[in-house]
């Protein structure tokens, strides 16, 4: 495939881009999901394709097709070049991208077992087991899931870049759902609600996740909900679990921070930025405890690459520090516009798709203490754990997060199990409130692939390791 | 369709099952995505995919691949049949569906196949010329997709089917407004007209005040309402949720749950959406009564779902392929009659005080049992008062109770419009929900976000 890549370049250049890139991507991805003791979907999929990008006359061009052959790599070139030029035409400005030396090299995410090869037989039993320990008279369903992938993608540009790629990912997680006969519903999840959580790892990412361990408490939690009373309205100090922060990191640190929004391309679906361009190094995103860091190097994180999808190097790169917005995502032609280094940000979900500016892995970083050292201190709070809804406003300040579950924190302890809470704020006010975050013993990384943004529409799949962390005065309760 | 029923049926015949089936989707799409005035992310993409299920002693596997030559075939029959064998038997698997003949449906139109990637960026012009004022974000796109399901059974079928849409966001940095058009026949478009329709109602939208946070009456434009009544359906209006009792409709079949304005049903016949005639398992589709005059009536069943409930129902042809079955049936088709407003104005007028929502962002279930679902408004919300618009309002929070909102209907427009609810992930399908625009007594405001513009 490496000669086709560099094929579908020499046509591209052939025809008249100023600047193209190739990728060929070949991915094999399994699915194995079990309900209520029985399988439920058996699934063993792969895809495979080049997508080209081409600049003519300052206008991008894209075009995907599934052939792996000189053909198919050369219409694929020559439908990009035709459509960049037909875009071109039109153009109110050149597209200009930042300076980028060519790469070369090979990555490959270290594995101990591939999770494609383990046998589905193990996977439906792992699925199984842990489904067992669920099993409540209240629990109506039980769901266990696990997925594996692997993949091939090989880039080239006609800058001379040529990098090899290899990732491999795998996951799992578990859900019960409880029914009372009342009708009231309640469900739990571990290790992260909506398709567990994924590393970039072997197999032994998958043992290590403990479903069968975690299996009893979250059978027994989703039980309890049916009799837990609704979280009530209040303004309060909230102390949010590592799973639930996950997605607040996600919502209201990532895409803000994406430059693609700050600049306005993703305004019509995705939404934009509160954040400016002019902000970096001024704005007060948060208390002094607020540090954020974007690092495509993370062991396990499902951001983690060598290069990223315009073969710019993975680099760790601050976000925010200390409170103060030092850093944003970024791809060549946004760095262009605004004159910052690139760290390996600009990612397609599938050979058929433009490359975006991602997250990769996004991660809170730690403080100090303990979760316990969290608790201890509120006097009358909420602990939040496991998110359950979410939704954020198209400039990524009001947000609303339900989760799964809360408990009172009365005088330093965990009290009483609530049910359906929710909270609400606004960006930079509610990152003003943290006033602790718990430190590296406490710290979690969960890959999730969910992420959609783009039109069409992609899915990444990133990863971010934050600890527990507090906030105070935060309204919660939030209902109708 | 020719070559989509020929791949389904050369993968049926590389299975070994006892029974196997395949569905097959082709793509040819073009998408010119816009942002300040200038197509930014052009995206030509060709593929073609196949799934094949493979059936062995009352074990069930699937496989995917978009390999198509007799290798690609071959290799994804053998994983499908590891798959299977790999499986205990499914005692909830309800068998292949049997040959049935097709209802006739329309969808498919020559002109919009025909379309080229200059032609697609030329109705993107169009519509940034149209809108020279502020800065013009969306897209214009087109494609023709073919579906088709064989199987061992005997049944074989195949549909052609074309989607063109257009999307526009006029927007300044203090100043949004948002249309969309959509349709299976490109013609029925006009991009110039959609950029021209956001772009005004953009101009309006400087100078943004607020609300409190209350319960209040509300008109709500067919692109509103049409999300709210997907997220609805997608959690609500599905078999697997109803017999799982996750359903806000578990346990409340037969009652009058809405007002009597409120009348639903799912129809992928209908020549006014984007009509199918089978679902992705290849079961013929099938009009259902939803809600009648605010009473529950039914939901949307697959063949799994069916067989589970084992009180009659059958499927009514909303399987999703075999991979996605856990999801459950989907109405993709969903359609609100209309009522007897001759305007969005004569909905301003009945709602009297109250807000104006043209469209909304993010949504998301707090509670699918209570039907409770969050968002933000966007890109056009307004203050009625007395009747009429009266100055623009930043965008809203909602935590709102969509039974409420369908109990509390003041008025629905008479006319219905057809808008998308595809974003085009993974495999295109397109589909969309027919509504029209409506007013309610009943949307409950909880905080207050961003002004509008970018």
């Amino acid at each position: 495939v490496d000669a086709l890549a560099e094929h579908a370049i020499d046509a591209a250049v052939a025809a008249g881009a100023g600047y193209a890139d190739a990728r060929v991507v070949q991915r094999r991805a399994q699915h194995v999901a079990t309900k209520n003791g029985q399988v439920d979907t058996v699934s063993d999929a792969e895809t495979e394709g080049v997508g080209v990008r081409v600049l003519v006359d300052g206008a991008w061009g894209f075009a995907g097709d599934p052939r792996l052959s000189e053909e198919g790599v050369r219409d694929a070139a020559l439908r990009a070049v035709s459509f960049a030029r037909a875009s071109a035409s039109r153009a109110r400005r050149r597209v200009e991208l930042a300076p980028l030396p060519p790469a070369s090299g090979d990555f490959a995410a270290p594995v101990e077992r591939d999770p494609v090869d383990v046998p589905l037989e193990e996977k439906i039993a792992l699925c199984l087991g842990a489904e067992e320990g669920m099993r409540r008279p209240e629990v109506k369903i039980t769901e266990a899931m696990v997925r594996a992938m692997r993949e091939h993608r090989v880039f080239r540009s006609s800058e001379g870049a040529r990098i090899t790629q290899r990732f491999v990912e795998c996951g799992g997680g578990i859900d019960a759902l409880a029914v009372s006969d009342e009708g009231r519903v309640q469900n739990r999840s571990y290790p992260s609600a909506h398709g567990g959580s994924s590393g970039q790892a072997g197999w032994e990412y998958v043992f290590g996740l403990g479903l069968d361990r975690e299996a009893p408490r979250v059978g027994e939690e989703a039980a309890a909900l049916l009799t837990a009373d609704l979280c009530p309205a209040a303004v309060t100090t909230i102390v949010v679990d590592a799973e639930q922060m996950e997605l607040q990191v996600h919502e209201s640190v990532g895409h803000p921070t994406e430059l693609d929004r700050v600049y306005g391309t993703e305004a019509a679906y995705a939404g934009t930025s509160f954040l400016k361009p002019g902000d970096l190094g001024s704005l007060r995103y948060g208390s002094e405890h607020m540090n954020i860091t974007a690092d495509p190097t993370t062991p396990l994180g499902l951001g983690t690459l060598g290069w990223d999808d315009e073969g710019a190097p993975a680099r760790r790169q601050p976000v925010v520090e200390g409170g103060i917005l030092t850093g944003y995502l970024a791809s060549r032609e946004t760095s262009a516009l605004i004159g910052r280094e690139l760290g390996g940000s600009m990612r397609a979900d599938n050979w058929s798709r433009m490359p975006l500016v991602r997250m990769t892995n996004l991660h809170l970083e730690p403080g100090a203490g303990t979760l316990e050292d969290l608790l201890a201190d509120v006097d009358d709070g909420l602990y939040l754990c496991t998110n359950k809804s979410w939704s954020i406003d198209d400039k990524r300040l009001n947000f609303q997060f339900g989760t799964q579950v809360a408990w009172e924190i009365k005088k330093g302890k965990l009290g009483r199990m609530l049910r359906d809470p929710t909270y609400t704020g606004v960006t930079p006010e509610f990152w003003g409130r943290l006033d602790a975050v718990a430190g590296p013993e406490a710290w979690e990384l969960h890959g999730l692939t969910n992420c959609g943004k783009g039109q069409p529409g992609q899915h990444a799949h990133v990863s971010h390791g934050t600890s527990p962390a507090r906030f105070c005065d935060v309204q919660v309760g939030v209902r109708q | 369709v020719t070559r989509a029923l020929e791949l389904a049926e050369r993968a049926v015949r590389a299975a070994e099952g006892d029974e196997a089936d395949a569905s097959v989707h082709v793509e040819r799409s073009g998408f010119a995505r816009f942002a300040d005035s200038a197509v930014h992310q052009p995206t030509l993409i060709r593929d073609e995919s196949v799934t094949l299920r493979v059936v062995r002693d009352g074990r069930v596997g699937c496989a995917t691949t978009n390999r198509t030559d007799d290798e690609g075939l071959a290799a994804a029959a053998a994983r499908a049949g590891e798959a299977a064998d790999s499986s205990p038997a499914d005692p909830g698997f309800p068998g292949l569906q049997q040959p049935a003949p097709l209802p006739e449906t329309e969808g498919y139109d020559e002109a919009t196949a025909a379309l080229t990637p200059e032609e697609q960026a030329e109705a993107a012009a169009a519509a940034i010329t149209a809108a020279p004022e502020l800065g013009l974000y969306g897209y214009y796109t087109s494609a023709v997709t073919e579906l088709a399901v064989a199987s061992t059974t005997g049944h074989s079928v195949a549909q052609a089917i074309t989607d063109a849409s257009v999307l526009a966001l006029a927007a300044s940095d203090e100043a949004s407004g948002y249309a969309e058009a959509t349709s299976w026949r490109a013609g029925d478009l006009d991009p110039a007209a959609v950029a021209r329709e956001a772009a005004e109602k953009a101009a309006r939208t400087e100078g943004a005040d607020t609300v409190p946070p209350d319960t209040y009456r509300a008109v709500l434009e067919p692109y509103a309402i049409s999300e709210l009544l997907f997220y609805f359906g997608f959690t609500s209006l599905n078999a697997l949720a109803l017999l799982e009792g996750r359903s806000y409709l578990s346990g409340r079949l037969g009652e009058r749950l809405f007002h009597e304005s409120f009348t639903l049903w799912d129809d992928g016949l209908d020549p006014r959406g984007y009509p199918k005639a089978f679902d992705l398992e290849g079961v013929p589709k099938q009009r259902v009564a939803i809600v009648e005059e605010g009473v529950a009536r039914d939901v949307v069943w697959d063949r799994r779902t069916a067989k589970q409930a084992n009180d009659g129902h059958v499927s009514t042809g909303h399987g999703l392929s075999a991979p996605a079955q856990g999801f459950g049936p989907i109405p993709f088709n969903l359609a609100m009659s209309g009522g007897d407003a001759a305007s969005v104005d004569e909905l301003t007028e009945r709602v009297g005080d109250g807000i104006y929502v043209t469209r909304l962002h993010y949504l998301g279930v707090v509670d699918p049992r209570e039907g409770i679902i969050t968002g933000m408004t966007r890109d056009g919300t307004f203050r009625v008062q007395g009747g009429k618009v009266t100055k623009p309002l930043v965008n809203l929070r909602f935590t709102t109770s969509f039974p409420a909102l369908a109990a509390g209907l003041l008025a629905l427009t008479q006319e219905v419009t057809l808008v998308n609810r595809s974003d085009f992930y993974d495999e295109r399908y397109p589909y969309g929900t027919l509504v029209p625009a409506v007013a309610t007594d009943s949307f409950t405001i909880v905080g207050t976000g961003s002004g509008p513009g970018l």
